[in-house]
């Protein structure tokens, strides 16, 4: 019997012990810990590129149907939907519902960016693998990013909740923070980018973000905050950098990859075989509206800004000969199919940092100074100076050209003319009279609904 | 540290589990320790012969000395021969018979009679797994089906051999498709998690020892998206049996993975035949159509309809606005029903197997070929190849055992990718185009949607193939005590494609349309290996049986997503070198481990009192380094008290009586792989990294705890039989993706949730021999199960994105309604009730909840016999609701056909219809479908099915010999043949946007050589 005894004991034993290891498993080879990303130089800077490879996937900075881009340009009366898509429609009209999918995207995509950022930066600083140099580096680019984002963030939705680490358990429930403290903490980030980044781009190419890059999007925070001085120095330091930047006289030109205009540009690289950014494919129309996948086109407001000179207007609007009418689309984008990457999405150029500065200059009464500005972006659409015209142009006057400036430059451009005319309080008299059901909370989107349902702590803006 | 000490703690619990099961062994086994070898010499060897009543012998009866694993079966003149001593004695036992026990005494010539039995209870062995156990004397609760019942039925997967047989299972096939896999719930949903990419309630399926992965193989076609059943290359006809295990003491030794039961699926073995070989032919034909059509509108009733709305709207219809008046043929009618499925698919079916076996060895080789075709347009079929092994061998002492089995599958089905086909066929208006042109291809002119046969134009073919093997070696140390070593491997390599031709596509886009494909690669390995001590010893009145074992079990799958594009021919499509652009979606690899400690002890003493204990600690690669491993444990009870003196003496028509309960914990490590990993993966862009997911290091296995009690009576020596169980099941730690704000940056995490999920409910089974006698008998057998499934705790849940989904105290299987508020006098359009009277509707205003579960549901199972004539037919019964088949259409008055319903829809104020008002205008689109989520939108689904009848003609002896064959039977068997609801839809199971399931008749032949 005492056979049986041992057998069972033995047995027992050995099962129990080898139990305990074998259910170790290697980690699957499409994965690799984040202790191995930031064990390296290589794999550290290769978790930075993926977050530029992701905001050509990410819905607001793609360029596509639910980007700022698009409904920015709803929103602000540069586009208008040409077929029937209820959740554009919604934007165009500023009667956007809060279950509204696009808005929904748009705001989760730009948390999953943020996301992508604290990921790196936690894992830069929790592990050691890095050389000090490219941790600088790389922690100054991805500051840029998350700054970049919280930036669209609180002027598309006001206040919003400023999360900047990975952990989703203090994160689930987090309040929204004031505008004053996300502005600060843009700030911060991007002092930081702009003391820790280089001068130059990395190998010529403008997706990564420089010291540059950060100064402009310094400028273009100021100019919101509306410290003219600090937006002026800024725009400065980024015009003044001419062997980075020149206005291009060729429209052709500015928006090609690495155009000298580009002060940061997104790549179609970020998805797999695709040679062209998401702008010229829904907006170029292939056939006559209404049609599902170029679902919108040029109002009749924005196309009026252009007078017969005006070579923008040749440049950057296509026409389609309707029978009933004709159709006008941007062209800043060309289709140019399958000859490799040509054009990279533009996020910001140096004609901006020009309207900055003017505009901060307005402020600071250097009228003359902001002429000079103003008329180095009419010079080169071919209109007439300010300086020849209406040297004697007061200040408010001046304040309003600019704005008519900016609009026949940047449109179609990341919501510029949104951000603009809610920044300028002009929002309210503008769009009232030319939509129907405007009011006046009407300036910021709604908090997703599905988001409130999950963190009770969200509130929703008013009006919705 | 508080998480090791309770592993600690709990590792004490299966360390007191062996110790007593060790101590037990000592306290009795020094009374008598015959060394097996020693016992040999007081054997003799005995010849036997079992006979029934009539005097005919029984060939294959399971002859077993008592006590001991040793046995053999009779040969086919119904002789044994066996070794034992005088005192042994023999347990013979044969399904339809009640057991026979004897001593054998010196005789070294026994001549034994079965007694027929008229219920199957006695005689009949269930596999609880690891172990076997009477089905008089289980603890747990075990259902099990027969290779009798599953051979009546003309069907594909084998667990829609299930639907309708058993108590506390539900089996559903969905859809009339062949190949996907059936949804199974065993005693309900335990998990929250219970959508098509990521669900913890299947359960655990085991193929001759060999666990399966249960998840349905992906698919990217638009019929096959719920996914392909892993289960389908198995040939039905070489499954023995198939039993599901419920409770926790039958579930428990499958610890983690038993939380939603286990299904046994085992294969047929070789028979003892003194070493002559026979041949078993089975072979059917037949054919299957859909179950069912719905009523729609005729041509003249859908263009007075269409007149209509355009009357009320007071907009005159043109050709932009209404085709289908203006341009179309009036008088044209096409049934759309009948021409995307209405079809007569062909089905055939060939079995043939070899057996043979000896005292010492015994195979069984065998194979089949089926064939199904199908009732869409156009050439689809289903082929399935499989090719059997089953091979045993013991040594002369019995002290080596050695058994092999592979099962070899392949099946290839050819369907499409039609998004919307159902839809078409029910709302493509009936005077819509002519579907071809004169010369065959398909006519795109005035068509304003797409042709309808435009998606067939997108095959898709799905292979698969599977192998499953498995070897078993035992042997006996000492006696009583055996070791023995499972080991099995299986393989499944699926890969589905869809061709996309541009015939799918309006000519007029030909141009610009590039030919491509989307290939997916599945494969999964896995091996097993499961080492076990078994002991068996009586000692007096107690019998002991006890294993204690350990499994190492480790599954690799692989996914792999290719499109391709670009073909510059249609013939090449099937070679991604033709293509100018290939690109892989998808590439992931997992790889899942899995160990554990069991074990299992049986006591019984003088068969009246049984007890088993059952105790396993589980460890699984899913959980972080700390969180891997947990125990589960499980007792079951029972009593037949219809042995006691007391009883037997007083209550004479009582023949049976057993009382039976279990207590226990299962769990479940159902969740997506690596999940407490901190990683990062390539993006899509060159040169990237990125985290996909949030991760969590610390959740843990989710715990299910089940109780069960029960009591079986027989009545009249057996005649009438019941069993009434009542279970509950409580599943908490729930692992979920939970739901996360997107400012988190992703939308949910896999964590343990605070919810408490219960099911409970009662499992009535009733038996009845209604008459029997030498030339006649007919059986009634009853199932019926009243689930309730209650979410009992859910902290926070408003907080959670479970919140539209779930509520406290009620079924997870719930929707939310609207209240209907009947159609508005002045507009004639529905209208539904504003809860919270805020001027819209929203989720808020859905304030009436519905169980979409099942109320109750069964079977009814009859079978009558006459002389060689036998009658079987099963009624399935489900009580439950299902969408409306009303708003599966547009609103009345808009372009596509309708629902006869629609005919009688509200005109003026006083009309007292079920139907708005005949419009186009844009007032009626949000009434509508509104309405379609209010209380008016759910339909009473119950219904009562004829699932399956089969006739059965077993050919005369006289016959027999003059053809030289062993045994005949012709049958006709029929699967779904019709069924009594008042759902309108197209089936009260799949509701109306799926193809309904196939009504099946065959005629075959069924011949032992």
């Amino acid at each position: 019997m005492k056979n049986t005894r041992h057998i069972i004991i033995i047995f027992f034993f050995f099962m129990q012990s080898s139990c305990e290891n074998f259910v170790e498993v290697d980690v699957p080879d499409q994965k690799i810990v984040s202790e191995t990303v930031f064990g390296s130089d290589e794999a550290a800077n290769n978790a930075v590129i993926g977050i530029y490879n992701e905001l050509f996937k990410a819905d607001f900075s793609n360029g596509n149907f639910r980007s700022v881009t698009l409904l920015g340009g709803l929103s602000a009366g540069e586009l208008q939907t040409t077929a029937l898509n209820e959740e554009m429609i919604e934007f165009e009209e500023s009667e956007i519902l809060i279950e509204n999918s696009y808005n929904l995207a748009l705001w989760s995509s730009a948390y999953n960016i943020i996301y992508l950022c604290n990921a790196v930066i936690d894992g830069l600083r929790k592990y050691n693998g890095v050389s000090e140099e490219m941790k600088a580096k790389l922690m100054g680019e991805v500051q840029f990013v998350r700054a970049f984002v919280y930036f669209y963030l609180v002027n598309l939705y006001g206040k919003v909740p400023l999360i900047q680490s990975p952990d989703y358990r203090e994160n689930a429930l987090a309040s929204r923070a004031e505008k004053t403290e996300i502005y600060e903490a843009i700030i911060d980030d991007l002092e930081n980018a702009v003391a820790i980044l280089g001068e130059s781009y990395e190998g010529g190419e403008r997706i990564r973000p420089n010291k540059y890059t950060a100064m402009a999007l310094m400028a273009r925070v100021y100019l919101f905050l509306e410290d003219w001085e600090k937006a002026e120095t800024y725009s400065t330091q980024v015009i003044n950098s001419t062997e980075n930047y020149a206005l291009l006289n060729d429209l052709d030109q500015v928006f090609l990859a690495n155009s000298q205009e580009a002060i940061w540009q997104i790549s179609p690289a970020g998805r797999a075989l695709s040679v062209i950014p998401n702008e010229p494919r829904i907006f170029i129309l292939t056939s006559a509206p209404p049609q599902s996948n170029q679902p919108t086109a040029i109002t009749k407001k924005q196309l009026m800004l252009y007078s017969k000179k005006d070579i923008r207007s040749e440049y950057w609007l296509g026409v389609f000969p309707t029978d009933v009418k004709d159709y006008y689309y941007p062209t800043k984008y060309r289709i140019h199919d399958s000859e490799g990457i040509k054009e990279y999405s533009m996020v910001m150029r140096l004609a901006e940092q020009y309207f900055i500065r003017a505009e901060a200059k307005v402020h600071l009464e250097n009228l003359t100074g902001a002429i000079t500005d103003l008329d180095k972006i009419r010079e080169r659409a071919n209109l007439d100076l300010i300086m020849n015209l209406n040297s004697g142009i007061t200040g408010e006057a001046l304040l309003d050209s600019i704005q008519i400036e900016r609009q026949r430059e940047l449109f179609t451009e990341w919501g510029h003319r949104w951000l603009d005319i809610k920044r300028t309080g002009m929002a309210p008299k503008i769009l009232s009279g030319t939509k129907t059901s405007w009011q006046d909370t009407d300036v910021l989107y709604p908090i997703p609904e599905e988001e409130r349902s999950k963190n009770p702590n969200l509130t929703q803006n008013n009006g919705y | 540290m508080q998480n090791k000490h309770i592993i600690r703690d709990r590792c004490i619990l299966l360390v007191l589990l062996l110790i007593f099961s060790i101590g037990t062994y000592s306290l009795f086994g020094n009374n008598k320790t015959i060394n097996f070898l020693e016992l040999a010499d007081y054997q003799h060897r005995v010849k036997g012969q079992v006979k029934d009543s009539n005097g005919i012998p029984i060939p294959g009866v399971n002859v077993e000395i008592k006590g001991t694993s040793y046995g053999t079966f009779t040969d086919k003149e119904g002789y044994f021969y066996v070794d034992a001593a005088p005192t042994d004695v023999l347990i013979l036992s044969y399904i339809g018979f009640k057991p026979l026990e004897v001593t054998v005494g010196t005789s070294k010539e026994l001549s034994l009679a079965l007694e027929e039995d008229v219920t199957n209870l006695e005689a009949v062995t269930v596999n609880a797994g690891y172990y076997t156990v009477k089905e008089r004397e289980r603890t747990g609760s075990i259902a099990k089906v027969t290779s009798e019942e599953i051979e009546l039925q003309p069907i594909v997967s084998p667990l829609q051999s299930l639907e309708g047989r058993m108590a506390g299972v539900e089996v559903e096939q969905g859809s009339g498709i062949t190949g996907l896999a059936p949804t199974i719930r065993i005693r309900g949903q335990n998990s929250l998690r219970n959508s098509r990419n990521d669900n913890g309630n299947y359960p655990l399926y085991i193929i001759d020892g060999i666990p399966i992965v249960s998840a349905p193989i992906q698919s990217p076609g638009t019929l096959t998206i719920t996914g392909l059943d892993p289960l389908s290359t198995l040939n039905l006809n070489n499954i023995e049996s198939i039993e599901v295990l419920k409770d926790a003491d039958a579930t428990a030794i499958y610890g983690s993975r038993g939380a939603n039961g286990v299904v046994l699926i085992t294969s047929k073995k070789g028979k003892l035949n003194q070493g002559k070989s026979s041949l078993e032919i089975n072979m059917y034909s037949g054919i299957s159509e859909v179950s069912n059509k719905m009523k729609l509108l005729n041509t003249r009733q859908y263009i007075s309809m269409r007149k209509q709305a355009f009357e009320n709207d007071g907009v005159i219809p043109t050709e932009t606005n209404a085709p289908d008046l203006m341009v179309w043929d009036q008088n044209r009618y096409t049934d759309w029903q009948d021409v995307l499925f209405g079809g007569t698919a062909f089905a055939n079916n060939i079995n043939m197997a070899i057996s043979s076996g000896n005292e010492n060895t015994t195979y069984r080789i065998g194979g089949s070929y089926n064939k199904l075709g199908s009732v869409f347009p156009g050439d689809f079929d289903y082929n399935k190849l499989t090719a059997n092994v089953n091979f045993s061998h013991k040594s002369d002492n019995n002290r080596f055992q050695l058994s092999f089995s592979a099962n070899y599958g392949v099946d290839n089905n050819k369907v499409f990718n039609g998004a919307n086909f159902v839809n078409y066929a029910l709302s493509v208006p009936p005077n819509a185009p002519p579907i071809y042109k004169d010369d065959g291809s398909l006519n795109w002119e005035n068509w304003t949607v797409d042709n309808p046969l435009a998606v067939l134009k997108q095959p898709q073919d799905i292979k698969t193939d599977n192998l499953l093997t498995n070897l078993n070696i035992s042997y006996g140390i000492i006696k009583g005590l055996r070791f023995k070593i499972s080991t099995g491997f299986s393989k499944l390599d699926n890969e589905d494609g869809i061709k996309y031709y541009k015939e799918r596509y309006n000519p007029n886009r030909w141009e610009r349309i590039k030919l491509g494909v989307n290939q997916n690669y599945s494969k999964r390995r896995s091996w097993i290996l499961e080492p076990q001590i078994i002991f068996n010893q009586t000692y007096g009145k107690i019998n002991i049986d006890a294993l204690m074992g350990g499994t190492f079990q480790d599954n690799k799958s692989n996914f792999l997503s290719i499109t391709a594009n670009g073909y510059p021919d249609k013939s090449l499509m099937s070679n991604l070198n033709a293509a100018e652009e290939v690109r892989i979606t998808n590439d992931a690899n997992i790889h899942y481990r899995y160990a554990a400690l069991f074990g299992r002890m049986g006591l019984n003493w003088y068969k009246k009192y049984f007890l088993n204990i059952t105790g396993r600690r589980d460890g699984s690669s899913r959980f972080g380094s700390d969180r891997r491993f947990s125990n589960f444990w499980a007792i079951g009870g029972a009593w037949i008290f219809s042995g006691e003196k007391v009883i037997e003496e007083n209550i004479s028509f009582l023949s049976f009586g057993k009382l039976r309960a279990s207590y226990g914990t299962t769990g479940s490590d159902q969740i997506p792989d690596y999940g407490f990993l901190d990683t990062y993966e390539a993006t899509e862009g060159i040169g990237g990294l990125y985290p996909t997911q949030l991760f969590n290091p610390d959740y843990s296995w989710e715990v299910n705890k089940k109780i069960e009690a029960s009591l079986q009576l027989g009545f009249l020596n057996d005649h009438f039989n019941m069993e009434v169980s009542w279970y509950r099941n409580r599943s908490s730690n729930q692992l979920v993706g939970y739901p996360l704000p997107a400012i988190t940056g992703f939308t949910s995490v896999q964590a343990n949730l605070p919810a408490l999920v219960q099911n409970s409910g009662w499992e009535v089974l009733l038996n009845s021999m209604n008459l029997s006698s030498k030339n006649f008998s007919w059986q009634t057998s009853i199932n019926m199960t009243i689930p309730k499934n209650k979410l009992l705790e859910f902290d926070n849940i408003d907080d959670t994105s479970y919140a539209s989904q779930y509520r406290v105290g009620h079924p997870l299987n719930i929707s939310f309604f609207y209240q209907y508020d009947g159609i508005n006098q002045e507009t004639g359009f529905y209208q539904i009730v504003d809860a919270n009277e805020d001027g819209r509707y929203n989720n808020d205003d859905r304030v009436v909840i519905k169980n979409m579960g099942r109320e109750y549901y069964g079977g009814i199972n009859n079978h009558i016999r006459y002389k060689g004539l036998s009658l079987q037919f099963l009624f399935e019964y489900i009580k439950q609701f299902n969408g409306s088949h009303i708003f599966r259409a547009t609103p009345p008055g808009f372009s596509g056909n309708k629902p006869v319903e629609f005919l009688e829809a509200w005109e003026r104020p006083g009309d007292n219809e079920n139907i708005q008002k005949v419009s186009q205008s844009f007032l009626a689109i949000d009434p509508f479908y509104n309405t379609a989520n209010s209380t008016m939108g759910i339909e009473d689904a119950s219904f009562l099915r004829l699932k399956n009848i089969s006739l059965s003609y077993r050919l005369p002896k006289h016959i027999l010999k003059k053809i030289n064959v062993k045994s005949g039977q012709i049958y006709v068997h029929a699967q779904n043949l019709f069924t009594i609801t008042s759902y309108k839809g197209l089936d009260p199971q799949g509701g109306s946007g799926v193809v309904p399931p196939l009504r099946t008749i065959t005629c075959g032949i069924k011949v032992t050589l």
